[in-house]
């Protein structure tokens, strides 16, 4: 199995050579090319949106040749994608959701091809609390996940869901794609309208650990429709993005995040895809000095899943 | 829908009679018999381990009346001891609708329970049977069971408890369980909305009849962050009691309900389940569990603090079956045009639809909302008699008293749309 991470806190825009070849050194094969990054998530609940989407398609090429040239030159293959977020912004005003539908989305769709990437991570809409129930608030991101999936089918490409919390009074609860049956039969339904696939699922291990999900019974009732992986840790309270096995909650220090539930989770899912970590933060909580071995640990716990996986 | 009071935090098995009377003195007319109160998790978890020194030491200096075997080592006897508890309640007109039979510490590392874990719940069906109890909350075994044996094992379990429950006249309910993942509550047994109504549907086909119901915890849903208004709409006329309880999505508590907030928030999604039970049309036991909020009181303020949750209970079941007030009218008119008035129209204006509705924004008086015409609130002195007001905005009191003070003498009732959909994609 591959071992990837984010390009977040590591790879910049200015020296793109740089930050690949720091991650080929460590012992990553792939990368999840945050492409989100570009437009902030914090700033679209504001209203703020930068120009960055604004260029055209082949602008957005060129801006992003050297980063592509830097992955193939130091043999780091752009496995997934993660689309800017959200995709809709609950009071935000028609011009501003348009935008990101209209112009954000389909662009991604286009650099993602550019990459030839063949995953991309988007987010479902918030909107159950809105909307009355989660049925209706799918039946939004279906009809989002409708309009890119023509493009998908062109491009090869499978768009992935990934599971999502919400929150209410700072308190993380379940948000959408929570549950694992129901996103297997919409994924499948999806798919076969489409004849191909071009909707698969992204398990996030940390959205998981926040609403107590068993991460062995979502993975494997997921299977084959599994793609991407977001590995990452917390306590179980914040979206932290820390490193595996950082948390514990008893003297006994075991781990309070169940990964021996998630390897044999991949083992049932037959899972074969890339191990990929979205721990960007903790980069910018180690010193910089600290940043190899900080990846090279995150690199071996990839490799020690994927013996787990194989032992199975 | 029964409003039932936990006794737990409020009532000293010992001592029964002043929990009662605080239960009865602010109303409540319900109550829960906890046989964990008699045979706690804590007794299970040391049951066959030898006694500390302290603990000897401890016991010795107990008065003789203090000293009993406990539960664990002689089930038989929990008739017995829960009696002085249920005839203080029938002495208060205290019914007594749910128990809940003995059960261990999700953290729990004994395997070797499940002989006395049966023998407790077939003594808790006993009790239920002499008391007249028609529900007892049983928890699926879990402590001894491996990964993927879960169903037989409980099958196994249920069914064999399935008897003597139908003997007694017992109603065994299932409920929602964590798993401990090292301090990590996570969702456990029945936490999955899906699976828990699978069970309950099976257990009942191969019992031929309908013995087996759910008992939703709302204090697990929140430990697990999970969607509640899934939950009860998945689970349905499964869904037999809702223990309401309130904690901060990461330890277990039972706290009273709108207690845990953060930011001027509450912390737990009692949006989702207010909607859910309302969509199943919930109306069984509605069991109030605030055992720490209790405990934490001074004594000397239980009385308000009970009074303050019979309030509570109340306006849940208010809330749950909002439409039961709505139906009670022949007719209606709302007072408000504003938000509350719109989302009276979107939600219940055609199944109920009202006159008309009034406000004192003069500006507009004339126009319409959602198509009813806005009046001056005078002409609701012309109402039919009984022809109902609505008021449709948070002003309630307020308006109320201008109303009455205007000599119009109709019912007059509060609308409240804290739980509908408000939002519109449009």
């Amino acid at each position: 199995m591959k071992i990837g991470v984010q390009t977040k806190n590591v790879v910049n825009d200015h020296n793109p050579e740089e930050g690949f070849s720091l991650l080929k050194r460590t012992g990553f094969s792939c990368v999840d090319f945050s492409l989100n990054g570009y437009l902030n998530n914090q700033a679209l609940y504001r209203g703020e949106v930068n120009s960055f989407f604004d260029r055209k398609i082949q602008e957005l090429e060129l801006f992003f040749t050297p980063h592509k040239s830097a992955a193939e030159a130091a043999g780091i293959e752009v496995s997934q994608m993660h689309m800017p977020y959200p995709n809709y912004v609950p009071g935000g005003g028609r011009e501003l959701n348009e935008y990101l539908k209209n112009v954000v989305a389909p662009k991604s769709m286009e650099v993602c091809a550019f990459f030839g990437c063949p995953y991309i991570v988007i987010h479902g809409f918030k909107l159950a609390e809105h909307l009355g129930s989660e049925e209706a608030e799918w039946a939004v991101t279906e009809a989002f996940l409708d309009f890119l999936a023509p493009m998908a089918r062109e491009m090869g490409i499978t768009i992935c869901v990934e599971n999502l919390y919400c929150g209410i009074g700072g308190h993380l609860v379940e948000g959408p794609c929570c549950d694992a049956a129901k996103a297997a039969e919409r994924i499948d339904r999806m798919n076969e309208r489409y004849h191909g696939e071009v909707l698969g699922f992204c398990f996030d291990t940390g959205h998981a650990n926040l609403v107590g999900i068993d991460f062995e019974d979502f993975i494997a009732t997921l299977g084959h429709r599994l793609k991407v992986l977001h590995i990452h840790d917390n306590d179980g309270v914040g979206d932290l993005h820390q490193i595996p096995f950082t948390f514990t909650r008893t003297r006994e220090n075991s781990s309070s995040t169940d990964w021996d539930g998630f390897v044999r989770g991949l083992s049932r899912a037959g899972y074969q895809g890339t191990l990929s970590f979205e721990t960007a933060p903790v980069l910018t909580a180690f010193p910089e000095r600290l940043k190899e071995p900080v990846l090279r640990l995150i690199a071996g716990i990839g490799q020690c899943f994927a013996e787990g996986v194989h032992q199975i | 829908m029964n409003i039932i009071c936990s006794p737990a935090g409020i009532m000293d098995p010992a001592f029964p009679g002043q929990g009662v009377l605080d239960m009865a003195g602010s109303g409540f007319e319900n109550t829960l018999l906890d046989l964990n109160m008699y045979c706690s998790p804590g007794e299970l978890e040391d049951v066959g381990k030898p006694k500390v020194a302290a603990w000897k030491k401890k016991e010795a200096a107990e008065p003789e009346w203090k000293k009993k075997v406990p539960i664990s080592e002689e089930p038989a006897r929990l008739s017995r001891e829960v009696k002085p508890f249920l005839e203080k309640c029938a002495g208060a007109k205290i019914e007594v609708s749910v128990a809940i039979a003995p059960c261990l510490k999700w953290s729990t590392k004994r395997e070797d329970l499940e002989v006395l874990l049966t023998r407790l719940a077939q003594e808790s069906i006993k009790v239920c049977g002499q008391a007249g109890i028609p529900y007892l909350i049983v928890q699926p075994l879990f402590a001894s069971v491996a990964r993927g044996a879960e169903w037989e094992k409980n099958r196994a379990y249920f069914l064999g408890l399935a008897e003597s429950a139908g003997e007694n006249g017992v109603r065994l309910l299932l409920q929602n369980q964590c798993r401990d993942v090292n301090g990590h509550l996570s969702r456990g047994i029945c936490a999955a909305p899906g699976e828990a109504a699978d069970w309950i549907d099976r257990l009942n086909r191969e019992l031929g009849e309908e013995r087996f119901g759910f008992c939703m915890d709302v204090g697990v849903y929140n430990l697990c962050g999970q969607n509640m208004r899934e939950a009860a709409v998945t689970l349905g006329s499964r869904v037999k009691a809702v223990i309401l309880r309130d904690c901060n999505g990461r330890d277990k508590s039972a706290m009273l309900p709108f207690t845990c907030v953060n930011g001027g928030r509450s912390v737990t999604d009692w949006l989702g389940l207010i909607r859910g039970l309302r969509e199943i049309g919930f109306d069984g036991e509605l069991i109030l569990h605030f055992e720490d909020t209790a405990c934490a009181f001074s004594p000397l303020l239980r009385p308000e603090l009970m009074r303050l949750a019979k309030a509570t209970a109340e306006y849940f079941r208010w809330q749950i079956g909002i439409e039961n007030f709505l139906k009670k009218y022949k007719s209606v008119v709302l007072f408000g045009a504003g938000r509350m008035c719109r989302n009276y129209m979107k939600c219940y204006g055609e199944k109920y639809p009202p006159l008309y509705t009034c406000d004192n924004n003069q500006a507009l008086w004339g126009t319409e909302v959602c198509g009813l015409t806005v009046k001056d609130p005078e002409s609701l002195k012309g109402l039919p008699e009984d022809c109902a007001i609505l008021i449709c905005n948070i002003f309630y009191r307020e308006i109320e008293k201008q109303l009455r003070e205007m000599g119009v003498g109709n019912p007059i009732d509060y609308f409240n749309d804290e739980y509908m959909p408000f939002f519109d994609m449009e």
